[in-house]
């Protein structure tokens, strides 16, 4: 049993929350969110010069190798600091997948140029009313040696960025996974004003050609690709929520440790302590969960429960210190020149992907209900 | 990070495990079943047979015949005694035992130490007051010195255990002019004392005791820790009691007889009750509070052995681990609806032994005792949060 990181993980997490919090001002925010796109280019090569983009790539590509676990702890840092920087969807659900089941040919296209912060990359992991990422209805068709893709995937981060885009559809045999090229002709991409500003497109995939050499995992495999990508991808969603609210909650105990009214300061009366009290539990429990998580898939263990949990949490508890967070702000927790809303908007974001709290929770029941009906 | 017990701590709590399984025998598991918090013949027994065998001390040093484990173990050991619903005295042999062995006469450690570590000896806390519950400190209770003896006079309520237990430990203000923290002691005081009377206090739950003092006498080495010390060892051993109130074990058992007997239990209407949605989603909602719960326990566990648990962190394991606990006894209780909330055991269609109406009665102490929560939550956003005292 061990909740400790190791001296190297302490290092790295030095390191990102120096380069993301000189960089993630308020004033700095304000002009990245004043122009076209909710992304900061310097802060992303800043990144990559550091060699964090590299943390869970291989080696041979670039990359330092150390593993999800301490590419989590980028995860975490960039929830605490609510940065415009991509690091789910380019490092873990398309970089690590590309890492972990791409061809060298893949990786040595792809991976280089992700570490040097000069390749994108994105995963498009929901379909319009199927918010399930393990059951597709995107369909591919075997065409000559690649494939044919039909379908529409929604919400899909920085896709106009994207080198390629992470991908699956069903074909006969069972779940396939693509490395989609925005650009190619049959892909139609049309922007979506999402709450967090986090530049997000609906993308049409209409008779869109995958080359053989784009082919990330075929029908014996994809499932499993697919249901480790989601995992991971869902628990990194948990690290960057706890970061989130760990702030949220820090931010709200120091401006209310300030604030006055009736001549003493606000932090002081029991109604606001307790209230702020509930938002530190949620925020140990939810960190807890996410670190449970995380340290499992990090071993390749099995964690479907595990994760599921800690998503269910994250649904509640952002929503729950969220809104308590506003609330015992008050008017200027809602005013954007505050840094607050930031963290309000990003923590609906999380508490809406990878699976709602509902979903999850019929989810885990049918679990129960299998495992104690197979014991019976 | 690695959370999951080590290959020696599964072999523990397997050896554990398989232990308590032997332990509560027939007569014994009769005899908890007919309530109260122990203190019969089996219990007794048990008691004796868990000192022999070495599990008493645990994590009392070597030199008293302990074995010297971690928090971390002394937590498996816990969870484990939680799972089988034995009221092991967990406040005697890990609060009490030890102070008394720092801080007590070479003849007390034979006379109680030693028989502690044997599973001989339960010893009841004397604190609240009927003036003096969240507000400890203002208790009134006095001990007067008379020669080579204490002389108590006073009053005590809540004093769980007293009615079989063999000895109290009990808080009184021993300089008559202090106020508050200052000027309060401990003394052991012995059950078979004159004057001492225990009459009990039937609650919603289990029985508990009020206890009167009508000038009992103890020896001057009765009190423990040094005159006008009482406040520093009344703190430590509630931050003690704090750790064995919220446990995950218990709680663990009882999802999962509930979550079996929903899934070997047919409905009329076709299929098992487990098949109905609503059956799954309060399971999953109480699998998912349990899975907080667990982790708060074994990082407690893991601060504590690593010599770092912060003040904090005791407080969120009491708030979150009690008011889920009565989360945990509704939603299971939803499941096993009116008759098994509600048709107390040995009753005609009682479910599962009667154990969730049982639960729910006697589970609303746990919020206010052992610190009430909202004094926790005061020290939450002080400790952890930095924000500024109320008042």
């Amino acid at each position: 049993m061990d909740f400790s990181l190791s001296d190297e993980q302490i290092e790295l997490q030095n390191l990102a929350r120096q380069i993301l919090g000189d960089q993630t001002t308020n004033e700095h925010l304000r002009d990245i969110e004043a122009g076209d796109e909710r992304f900061d280019e310097k802060l992303w090569a800043d990144l990559a010069e550091a060699g964090l983009l590299g943390i869970a790539i291989g080696e041979e590509q670039g990359g330092m190798a150390l593993g999800y676990e301490s590419l989590c702890l980028l995860v975490e840092e960039v929830g605490r600091s609510v940065a415009p920087a991509p690091v789910i969807p380019v490092l873990v659900s398309a970089g690590m997948a590309i890492d972990r089941f791409g061809t060298d040919e893949q990786k040595q296209r792809l991976l280089p140029g992700v570490v040097s912060g000069e390749t994108m990359l994105s995963a498009a992991l929901i379909e319009p009313l199927n918010e399930d990422p393990e059951r597709p209805l995107a369909r591919a068709k075997v065409e000559g040696e690649g494939v044919v893709l039909d379908g529409i995937k929604t919400c899909v981060p920085f896709a106009n960025r994207a080198e390629r885009i992470v991908m699956a559809a069903q074909q006969d045999g069972g779940v396939g996974l693509f490395l989609v090229d925005p650009q190619a002709e049959g892909v139609a991409l049309a922007r979506q004003n999402s709450t967090a500003g986090e530049p997000q497109f609906e993308v049409r995939l209409d008779a869109a050609h995958v080359a053989s050499n784009d082919i990330l995992a075929g029908p014996e495999e994809g499932a499993r690709v697919l249901h480790w990508i989601s995992q991971r991808t869902a628990a990194a969603n948990c690290m960057m929520a706890a970061g989130v609210v760990d702030r949220m909650t820090r931010m709200t105990a120091e401006y209310t440790a300030e604030r006055e009214q009736f001549g003493v300061k606000i932090a002081t009366f029991q109604a606001v302590g307790q209230r702020a009290a509930n938002c530190y539990i949620d925020s140990e429990c939810l960190r807890l969960l996410a670190q449970q998580a995380v340290s499992l898939l990090n071993e390749d263990r099995p964690a479907d429960d595990e994760v599921t949990i800690a998503k269910m949490w994250v649904g509640d508890v952002t929503h729950r210190v969220s809104h308590a967070a506003q609330h015992l702000h008050g008017g200027i927790g809602v005013d954007r020149d505050y840094p607050l809303f930031r963290y309000c908007l990003w923590a609906k974001q999380l508490e809406l992907a990878m699976g709602s709290t509902a979903q999850l929770t019929a989810r885990l029941g049918e679990g129960i209900a299998r495992e104690f009906s197979a014991n019976a | 990070m690695r959370i999951e017990f080590t290959p020696d701590q599964l072999a523990l709590q397997k050896e554990l495990r398989a232990y308590f399984e032997e332990l509560v025998t027939p007569e014994l598991q009769a005899e908890l079943d007919a309530g109260g918090e122990g203190g019969g013949p089996e219990f007794r027994k048990a008691m004796r047979r868990l000192g022999a065998d070495g599990w008493i001390g645990l994590s009392w040093p070597k030199e008293l015949g302990g074995r010297e484990m971690t928090p971390m173990e002394q937590y498996i050991f816990t969870e484990e005694v939680m799972r089988t619903g034995f009221p092991y005295p967990f406040l005697t042999t890990e609060a009490i035992g030890p102070v008394l062995h720092e801080y007590g006469s070479d003849q007390m450690r034979e006379a109680v130490v030693m028989p502690i570590l044997r599973g001989e000896v339960v010893i009841a806390i004397g604190y609240s007051e009927p003036g003096a519950g969240t507000d400890l400190a203002s208790l009134t209770t006095r001990a007067d010195r008379d020669g080579d003896e204490w002389v108590i006079n006073g009053q005590k309520v809540w004093t769980s255990l007293a009615d079989f237990s063999d000895y109290i430990w009990l808080a009184a203000r021993t300089d008559p002019g202090s106020k508050k923290h200052r000027g309060l002691s401990l003394l052991l005081v012995p059950n078979d004392a004159p004057g001492l009377t225990v009459s009990p206090i039937w609650t919603m739950g289990v029985r508990t005791n009020a206890t009167y003092y009508d000038n009992v006498r103890v020896p001057a080495e009765n009190l423990i820790g040094g005159e006008g010390n009482g406040w520093a060892l009344i703190t430590g051993q509630l931050n003690r009691e704090r750790l064995s109130l919220v446990n995950h074990g218990s709680a663990d058992t009882l999802y999962r007889r509930v979550a079996k007997w929903a899934a070997d239990t047919e409905s009329p209407h076709g299929g098992r009750v487990i098949d109905q949605p609503w059956v799954q989603t309060n399971l999953a909602r109480v699998k998912s509070g349990l899975e907080a719960l667990k982790l708060i326990c074994w990082k407690q566990a893991w601060a504590m052995t690593e010599g770092n648990l912060q003040m904090a962190d005791a407080s969120v394991a009491k708030v979150y681990g009690t008011e889920f606990f009565l989360e945990h006894y509704r939603l299971l209780g939803e499941i096993v609806g009116q008759a098994g909330g509600t048709i107390q055991r040995d009753s005609p269609g009682e479910i599962l032994k009667g154990r969730l109406e049982f639960m729910y009665r006697v589970g609303s102490i746990l919020t206010f005792g052992g610190g009430t929560n909202e004094v926790q939550r005061d020290i939450i956003s002080a400790a952890g949060l930095g924000m500024p005292r109320s008042r």
